[in-house]
């Protein structure tokens, strides 16, 4: 009963804060001329989640389901990176960046190589985790020993990777009719693209078994382990881990080096998953969504489950809303913003209904 | 030589208004990641009240474009509200309110711009198209031999820029209400017992980030690209963080930093027109700012000092 009532009282004020935000954007929909209810139904059938009244050869309402979730894999990654960096107190806006670096090594080293998929895909997702592990660990060791904030130098690298691999896919690797990077091979994705499944072509996402099992490792390490200890010692207040006796840089190094590594996941998903090239130039918006999907699972693995599928659900449907109801693809991210806004005010609430209830509470003793 | 010296003037004072920006904010004490979004709704605003205002005038005016330099800076400053009230009322953690802030920006932006073209012009449109800014010489001056470039094709924002940003050094430093500002960022509780309200003070630092965010923002929509797009959102507010917190949170150092940034910019530019190197390479010789940057940053970062009480939320009975 108390577990229940602890489950209930995390995910009230998340729950509050989608409600509010369906509602104000609800009444964005309808000021436009629009039936929001329609706009909303038509979110759910966009991502498989309800039926649409017709579908193509080879489509169902499987097939949706199955890209949708082949679409949101790469933002669990990233949200469990911003999340492993902020319980310790660390700010990653470098995902994006960490994300197109490990995309782009996998790409050339094992999506143009000739090899099978049973070498290919462990290896693709090994080396995604080697590459982004690397530009965290720098990313820590540049603020352990140099002082230098985490921000500034995630930004800067972020520049640095879109640059440099844009340049070198222009040069090297570019497909004259796409002008993207030439496609990796189908041995190496991640996504088996269009496997015939009884009368149905379906795209099968692996990388959600890994981000499934990536969320229970991430989960393991903060609440079971030493290590998720100091961390999240570390995040609280570093001169209070310094005074216990924790290694404050060790932990940032490996903070920024984990976070850095299921970055590296959310690159390859992406890049090799979902997309199968790289469009040079272009940063993903993904790095930093993840930075508000992790905040409305309040940085719990568990709960970037459920925001992921949220805001992915929001984003994904999008296109077939417009083509239903009528609505403009762009209020798919005012929804998002609006969510965001209510659920940053979360902790505000939370404090203010307790208080609330301990001074209930007060006055209710004095009464008797 | 010259281009390199009035391109990259001509990038780096835009990109220092909006470090201003960030400094003003970050010296009360509230830490500012949302410079980026700032710039982008300024922008929006602006150049929204110059294609309203571009009817009223003949095609070659250049009062549409003053009005658009005030609308963003107001605009800037109106939506900064959000980030104070985030940070100041509801309390919410400063680098979240700040990534909130921006991503709201860029949604809303992009949403009004598309429903403003379709129910104001009747176009499916999502861009609002600007001219390019005019630019003048000043006649004498252009001629001294290398100060001269300074003088030469200088875009009327760059004028403005210069004297807001003395205006804003001036305040920072020379003025009580400047000394209460950043009193406020290093020991809130002592402006408190000196009788002024931490929140409120906060509260102008934040909008006036907010409004030079904007005018910032209007400057490289009307040098940069012409329009007010989704592709004013590249970074350049990311940028200007970057910018201060290597100019170590002072106005001055920051004016080196953004010059560094402007600098290494149109030079890597001209290295590649002059080798005549593919254009792919502008790319290779895009990444020199952010290298250097962190060169510097490692041979410099040992003093770095933020202000004490930077991302604290302001707690009156707390010791």
């Amino acid at each position: 009963m108390k577990n229940k009532n602890k489950i209930w009282n995390a995910v009230k004020i998340p729950l509050l804060a989608i409600l509010c935000s369906l509602v104000a954007a609800g009444v964005i929909i309808a000021l436009t001329g629009s039936n929001p209810f329609r706009a909303y139904y038509a979110l759910l059938q966009g991502s498989g989640l309800a039926p649409k009244a017709a579908y193509a050869n080879y489509k169902s309402m499987l097939t949706d389901l199955f890209s949708y979730v082949n679409y949101f894999t790469p933002m669990i990654f990233a949200a469990l990176a911003v999340a492993v960096a902020l319980r310790a107190g660390l700010f990653n806006i470098g995902v994006s960046g960490q994300m197109l670096a490990a995309g782009f090594t996998a790409t050339v080293l094992v999506g143009y190589s000739g090899l099978g998929a049973v070498a290919a895909k462990p290896l693709v997702i090994l080396i995604g985790m080697v590459v982004g592990g690397l530009a965290g660990a720098l990313v820590g060791f540049l603020k352990y020993r140099f002082n230098i904030n985490e921000v500034v130098s995630t930004i800067m690298l972020n520049y640095i990777f879109q640059y440099v691999i844009s340049f070198l896919i222009n040069t090297y690797f570019v497909d004259p009719v796409s002008r993207q990077s030439v496609e990796v091979s189908a041995a190496s994705r991640l996504t088996l693209m269009d496997t015939q499944a009884g009368n149905l072509k379906i795209d099968i996402p692996l990388g959600i078994l890994v981000a499934l099992a990536a969320v229970v490792l991430v989960w393991i390490l903060f609440d079971k382990t030493k290590l998720g200890y100091e961390l999240k010692a570390v995040g609280f207040s570093r001169s209070a881990a310094r005074y216990a006796g924790i290694r404050v840089g060790r932990c940032m190094v490996l903070s920024m080096t984990i976070s850095g590594m299921l970055a590296g996941l959310a690159g390859v998903t992406y890049y090799l998953g979902y997309m199968g090239s790289i469009q040079p130039k272009v940063l993903l918006n993904t790095g930093f969504d993840a930075i508000a999907v992790s905040l409305l699972g309040s940085n719990n693995p568990f709960g970037i489950i459920f925001s992921t599928m949220l805001i992915s659900l929001i984003s994904k449907g999008s296109t077939y809303m417009r083509s239903t109801a009528g609505v403009d693809t762009e209020i798919a991210s005012v929804i998002t913003g609006i969510i965001l806004l209510f659920s940053a005010c979360s902790a505000y609430i939370r404090h203010r209904l307790e208080r609330r209830r301990s001074e209930k509470a007060q006055t209710a003793k004095e009464d008797r | 030589m010259n281009g390199i010296l009035i391109d990259g003037l001509s990038f780096a004072l835009p990109l220092f208004i909006m470090a201003i920006g960030g400094i003003y904010c970050e010296k009360s004490g509230v830490t500012m990641l949302a410079v980026e979004g700032l710039q982008g709704f300024g922008a929006f605003v602006g150049a929204f009240a110059a294609v309203l205002a571009a009817g009223g005038f003949s095609g070659s005016s250049q009062v549409p474009f003053y009005i658009a330099i005030l609308c963003a800076a107001v605009g800037g400053g109106l939506f900064a509200l959000l980030h104070a009230l985030l940070c100041l009322r509801f309390q919410a953690n400063q680098v979240i309110s700040g990534v909130v802030v921006n991503i709201m920006a860029m949604a809303l932006t992009a949403y009004l711009t598309k429903l403003l073209n379709r129910l104001l012009f009747g176009a499916t449109s999502d861009k609002f198209v600007l001219t390019v800014s005019y630019r003048f010489t000043v006649p004498g001056l252009s001629r001294i031999p290398l100060l001269g470039a300074v003088f030469t094709n200088v875009y009327p924002f760059e004028v403005i820029i210069v004297a807001v940003a003395f205006v804003a050094w001036f305040v920072m430093y020379k003025t009580r209400f400047g000394m209460h500002l950043r009193a406020c960022g290093d020991n809130p509780h002592a402006v408190d017992a000196a009788g002024r309200q931490v929140n409120r003070i906060r509260l102008a630092a934040i909008v006036i980030c907010g409004a030079l965010s904007g005018l910032g923002g209007i400057c490289f929509a009307y040098s940069i690209s012409a329009n007010f797009s989704a592709s004013i959102y590249v970074g350049y507010g990311y940028l200007a963080i970057a910018a201060l917190i290597f100019g170590n949170w002072r106005i001055l150092p920051t004016l080196g930093a953004c010059l560094l940034f402007g600098f290494a910019r149109s030079g890597g530019y001209k290295l590649v027109q002059v080798l005549q190197m593919p254009s792919s390479y502008q790319d290779l010789v895009m990444i020199l700012p952010y290298v250097l940057t962190l060169l510097l940053l490692v041979f410099f970062s040992k003093q770095n000092g933020s202000p004490r009480a930077l991302g604290e939320i302001y707690d009156k009975g707390a010791r």
